[in-house]
């Protein structure tokens, strides 16, 4: 009974970090579609995000079996339930990875090549996601509180970007719907990285059991 | 072990307890019998002189405290008793002791009680009036001894079963005490007990076994380790439910990994989506295979799947390092392509120069001009051809013939066989140094030196100068050719040498050249165990050094 609890519990932790690389990849290849204005690399991540959301699916099954059938205590409740949370994060990774895709296609080609704050900013936000799982795999909770604190950095190239922007506006070097189409997009690379925060919180509960206070 | 002992020493003393009580019994019984008798018969005699001469009025004195007389008459009435009323007794005729003491003048009898527990013992003698005188005691039989013994017989059971629990437990201590100390690190070197020893001489062999087995799989993972540890490749073995059981040093370089992941999820080394599901693919199929780059270098991934007994018993991976191999195909692939590009565009315009002239389509005075064409074009493809035919010998490594030759005299030589182009372009071509006798294949370091400054003047600026200068030193001869020209920018230095690279992509046409020399200058230079070192700077120029070593030479 025991171990087939434990066989269970490994199957949720294997799909978990599959999901986590999915998203991983889905970011990775939404930023490099961005930088190269690829619009057929910008089309491959819609379905990645549809596969992220077929396994939230059934990670929330798995979660939900385990819970019913088991009855899990201290340790492995706080994994089962924080896996719980953690997937409503990855699920909105894969899907505003999906949302910058889409306004990488109605870009058409325009790329956000010359745009370097945007790059850094997505290769931060990028760095988030993959060290917010390593720290899950690892159980690291130094590198957890090393990506919440990273967050600054994202939202310090967020509000960079937009004064950039708009300077782009003020004199007029670019048409404004880039601006705000790029401006939309770094808000979702802001967002993305929000979220990476809150699974290296849920990675600290998971461990510690205690959730980290959200500094508002 | 204790209650063991315990019970055998109950059981010890449980039969000697009960054989001793017999013994004793029986013993005391029959030596307490006889007194008795002895002494009934003693009382007896006395009594029968007593009433020959006192008669009742002697019996009427008698206190009867431990004795009963009975005084019968010879038909068996009862004359007297010291215990009852004589007239209320029964005749006594047929009493065993009457009847024999008046047959024979003494009789005795044994009779039991009701219960058992009682018996009397009478002793009858007849008088000499005929009368019969009894006596009779009534006594304890065995079983009322026993009954009396029971108390203190329980007392000593009791008291042997706690001695017995004491002491077993003492002896089993005693006698485990010596097992416990044994050193079954070392069984033979024990004197615990002797009937031991084949025990411990088991022991002995099985320890030999044992440690002889856990050598030779010392052996086996240390060779395992040492062979894997060496492999350039990657190898990780991986159990049927994908956990990591092995995974040797190149491994963990390319995932980045260290030993603790040994018994972790190959998710956690890496978790990368084209490999999961690569491993997904090889655990249905059997095998698959990926390229995947990383960190600037290419790898090629095989994944197998493991069966023992046709159950899927693991997962092994390998991991090359096909960097190389795929920068050599791609190399191929453009050389091909090179090669078919660049042959095709001299014949295609000597073709189209042909048709124009065979449809009459030119002038009479464009004529030559034209055969000009392709009589350029014509030389241009065979010194393509020719540069690739040398090429492919170096490619062969075809052994030239080797000759003492004089650097300097072949430069010279280079020199003024490309005077007319410099003057052209107005290039100033210098030689300075000295001598520089070496061995080598005179036709190859010919090449590398018009190669070299064909290049030079090539790629100068109309008025630069271009100097060749040769050194020759104790260990090597060194080549250096100098340019003031255009200069290679630093992402191209390291490609100029690869067949058909040139700086500029358009292949033009404006400075000729097959986009071979720097490839041949290569082999050659390698050929004779030399070394190429290039320095160049965009717009400033060029300077290629070529060091051969002396060694090799004589």
């Amino acid at each position: 009974m025991r171990s087939r609890f434990d066989e269970q519990l490994d199957l949720l932790n294997k799909e978990l970090i599959e999901m986590g690389s999915l998203c991983e990849e889905a970011i990775a290849v939404a930023s490099k579609a961005l930088t190269d204005g690829d619009v057929e690399l910008a089309k491959r991540v819609a379905p990645l995000d549809e596969e992220i959301c077929k396994m939230e699916r059934s990670i929330e099954a798995v979660c939900l079996k385990l819970l019913l059938q088991q009855q899990p205590v201290a340790r492995d409740l706080r994994q089962i339930s924080a896996a719980l949370k953690m997937i409503t994060d990855m699920e909105r990774i894969g899907n505003q990875a999906a949302d910058i895709s889409e306004i990488i296609m109605f870009l058409g080609g325009k790329t956000a090549e010359e745009n370097v704050l945007i790059r850094e900013m997505a290769m931060a936000a990028i760095k988030m996601v993959t060290d917010s799982i390593d720290a899950y795999v690892k159980r690291d909770l130094s590198l957890a509180e090393y990506v919440i604190d990273y967050d600054d950095v994202v939202d310090d190239y967020f509000n960079k970007l937009k004064s950039s922007l708009i300077d782009m506006i003020a004199q007029k070097t670019a048409d404004g719907e880039y601006v705000l189409d790029l401006l939309m997009i770094a808000k979702y690379f802001e967002r993305i990285a929000d979220h990476a925060t809150n699974i290296a919180e849920w990675v600290i509960f998971s461990v510690t059991g205690t959730h980290k206070e959200v500094n508002t | 072990m204790s209650q063991k002992i315990l019970n055998s020493i109950l059981l010890v003393a449980a039969v000697v307890l009960l054989a001793s009580v017999v013994i004793i019994m029986g013993c005391l019984y029959g030596y307490f019998d006889g007194v008795q008798e002895a002494e009934l018969k003693d009382e007896l005699s006395l009594a029968t002189v007593a009433t020959e001469q006192g008669g009742m009025e002697y019996l009427s004195q008698l206190s009867s405290d431990g004795y009963r007389i009975t005084w019968i008459d010879s038909d068996g009435t009862v004359l007297y008793d010291t215990q009852a009323d004589a007239s209320t007794m029964e005749n006594h005729a047929d009493r065993d002791e009457i009847k024999e003491a008046l047959k024979t003048g003494y009789g005795s009898s044994v009779r039991y009680s009701a219960t058992l527990l009682e018996k009397t013992q009478y002793e009858a003698r007849r008088l000499s009036d005929g009368t019969v005188l009894r006596i009779s005691v009534d006594r304890a039989t065995t079983a009322t001894l026993v009954l009396g013994m029971l108390q203190p017989i329980i007392i000593v059971v009791i008291l042997a079963v706690i001695l017995s629990v004491i002491l077993a437990k003492k002896m089993a201590r005693k006698i485990v005490e010596p097992l416990n100390e044994l050193d079954l690190d070392h069984p033979l070197e024990n004197d615990a007990y002797e009937e031991l020893s084949p025990l411990l001489g088991r022991i002995n062999q099985q320890h030999y076994r044992i440690s002889s087995q856990v050598r030779a799989l010392k052996r086996k993972t240390d060779e395992f380790e040492q062979i894997t540890g060496s492999m350039r490749e990657g190898l990780v073995l991986l159990d049927s439910k994908g956990k990591v059981i092995s995974i040797n040093p190149a491994a963990m370089e390319i995932f980045g990994a260290d030993k603790s992941c040994i018994g972790e999820d190959f998710l956690t080394v890496d978790r990368t989506h084209d490999i999961t599901s690569a491993i997904r693919s090889a655990i249905e199929n059997g095998h698959s295979e990926i390229r995947v780059e990383r960190a600037g270098m290419e790898y090629q991934f095989d994944f197998s799947e493991i069966k023992s007994e046709g159950v899927m018993v693991g997962t092994v991976i390998l991991a090359f390092n096909v960097t190389e191999q795929a920068f050599a195909e791609r190399n191929r692939r453009e050389f091909t392509a090179n090669v078919s590009h660049e042959l095709k565009t001299p014949l295609q315009s000597i073709i189209s120069s042909a048709e124009l002239i065979e449809n009459g389509l030119v002038k009479q005075e464009d004529m030559p001009r034209f055969i000009g064409y392709i009589r350029t074009e014509a030389t241009r493809l065979v010194s393509l051809i020719e540069d690739i035919i040398r090429l492919s010998q170096l490619d062969e490594g075809s052994q030239l013939p080797q000759e003492d030759v004089c650097l300097f005299d072949i430069a010279t030589e280079v020199i003024s066989a490309l005077k007319n182009r410099a003057d052209s372009k107005n290039i100033k071509l210098s030689l300075s140094g000295d001598g520089g006798n070496m061995n080598g294949a005179k036709g190859l370091l010919y090449e590398i030196i018009y190669n070299l400054c064909d290049n030079a003047i090539k790629y100068n600026n109309p008025g630069g100068t271009v100097s060749i200068s040769i050194a020759d030193t104790e260990r090597d001869i060194s080549l250096s050719v100098k340019d003031t020209g255009i200069g290679i920018a630093p992402e191209h230095q390291s490609r100029v040498f690869e067949r058909f690279y040139r700086v500029d992509k358009s292949h033009s046409k404006q400075s000729g050249g097959t986009g071979l020399g720097l490839s041949i200058v290569k082999h050659a230079v390698a050929y004779h165990n030399g070394k190429i070192h290039l320095t160049s700077e965009a717009g400033k120029g060029t300077e290629i050094t070529i060091t051969f070593p002396k060694t090799k030479s004589k």
